[in-house]
């Protein structure tokens, strides 16, 4: 028996001259979770999900033990709370610093190590901060995490890369503005106000939902643009990859500071949850690249009866969402430097998405 | 969604790059965040990338949840 999983999703770009007249997107293939954990006992998936979800295994558990809780009607502990809260703060800024690296820059020695000490840090912590009340490993991993990310040419205090610090400013410095002028569009973006209607919409319509979410017409993004959205009033209509990636970095950073001081406000709704009685139960969580929903519903003996999943891929990457807008009618410079920065602005939608584009002129087959 | 799809390493190559196989179907990929990888190892890859080692006993549980959830 194979695999059948189309794992990238395929990104068509129409081109007429140099402008984006269209762009077409074909999904990957979303597995049928459910049929998977229908009449399992609620308990025994928990350690299912990071077999399945490698990047975002963190914000997956916790998305579901805190669903399975409001489907219980259970509240967590506001010690567990916070260490969940910081468990997905670092993988989150784990997936961040990854996601500038693996996809864009060959990496040089100093940087592959320093990726590779900021995952292991990272593990670290989530492990340290599910099992609770270990301040000073805690510590340690923070502190190997600082070390990790300084090194890779971003710190705390600067909030973006400092200049000549390879490989971070290098990153940015490729990054040429007038390859890729994107049209100014009305930006919207998804938050914890609209968890009770995409929950509601999650557990009635289901796949047919999550495969596709649109509230009321709007299909707003999620991830780090989006949360910036939500702290300032007033962002770049035509924001482009550079600007994109310097906010990125400037959460990493933010992050980090947060991580020092947990008395720092972060961004509202980092973990929510929802009671929705009879049994059912739904949360979300804000990963490195979205918001993540689970909502659940249990019979009277702990067993699954429906479980319901929706990745924030879903509303980037959607046929007619925000990435399809941004790029519908901009113009981008000739050859590969122009293909090269709707690549990258692509990739500033989401730290790990993985994709195919592909580019055709108009009119032709 | 990414699926977690365990790879296994048939070739270590130089620059620290590798081939691995993805259910029979062989894939180069670069190996620069993983230290101490062996042919015969199983690894977690995406886009292009090893990320992380896991035991052959994880990679077969693992695999068999996929072959569940790929059945038609």
């Amino acid at each position: 028996m194979s695999l059948a999983f189309r794992s990238e999703i395929e990104i068509t770009v129409w081109l007429a001259g140099c402008s984006i007249v269209d762009v077409a997107i074909l999904p990957r293939s979303r597995p049928a979770v459910m049929r998977l954990f229908a009449g399992k006992p609620a308990s025994s998936v928990l350690s299912v999900l990071p077999r399945l979800f490698s990047l975002c295994a963190v914000a997956q558990q916790v998305a579901y033990l805190s669903a399975v809780e409001a489907a219980r009607g259970e509240d967590a502990a506001a010690e567990t709370v916070q260490r969940r809260v910081t468990a997905v703060v670092a993988e989150r800024l784990t997936e961040l610093v990854r996601g500038l690296f693996v996809r864009q820059l060959a990496f040089d020695g100093t940087g592959a190590e320093a990726v590779r000490a900021l995952m292991h840090a990272a593990t670290v912590l989530g492990g340290v901060a599910s099992e609770g009340a270990r301040e000073g490993a805690m510590r340690e991993a923070v502190s190997q995490i600082k070390s990790a990310v300084t090194a890779l040419g971003t710190t705390r205090e600067t909030q973006c890369p400092e200049p000549g610090r390879a490989p971070a400013a290098a990153h940015l410095a490729r990054f040429n503005a007038q390859a890729l002028s994107l049209p100014a569009i009305e930006q919207s973006f998804l938050s914890v106000a609209d968890d009770p209607d995409v929950i509601a919409r999650l557990l009635t319509e289901g796949a047919s939902f999550s495969g596709a979410p649109e509230l009321h017409g709007r299909i707003p993004e999620t991830g780090v643009w989006a949360r910036r959205g939500g702290r300032e009033q007033i962002l770049a209509l035509d924001a482009g990859p550079a600007e994109r990636l310097k906010a990125r970095l400037a959460e990493v950073a933010r992050l980090l500071a947060w991580l020092d001081d947990a008395e720092r406000d972060l961004e509202d709704g980092v973990i929510a949850s929802y009671s929705l009685g009879n049994q059912r139960g739904a949360a979300a969580v804000e990963c490195a690249r979205g918001r993540l929903y689970h909502a659940i519903e249990l019979d009277d003996e702990d067993r699954i009866v429906r479980f319901q999943l929706l990745a924030p891929t879903e509303w980037n990457f959607h046929a007619r969402g925000p990435l399809v807008q941004s790029l519908k009618g901009s113009r981008l410079a000739a050859g590969p430097r122009g293909q090269d920065a709707v690549r990258t602005f692509v990739g500033s939608f989401d730290p790990c998405v993985s994709f195919n584009l592909n580019f055709h002129e108009a009119g032709r087959a | 969604m990414c699926l977690a799809i365990p790879a296994a390493v048939t070739k270590i190559l130089p620059d620290e790059m590798a081939v691995v196989s993805i259910d029979g179907v062989g894939k180069e990929i670069s190996v620069a965040l993983i230290e101490d990888l062996a042919v015969g190892d199983y690894v977690i890859i995406h886009v292009g990338y090893a990320l992380t080692k896991i035991d052959p006993e994880e990679a077969r549980r693992t695999l068999d949840l996929l072959r569940e959830l790929s059945v038609e």
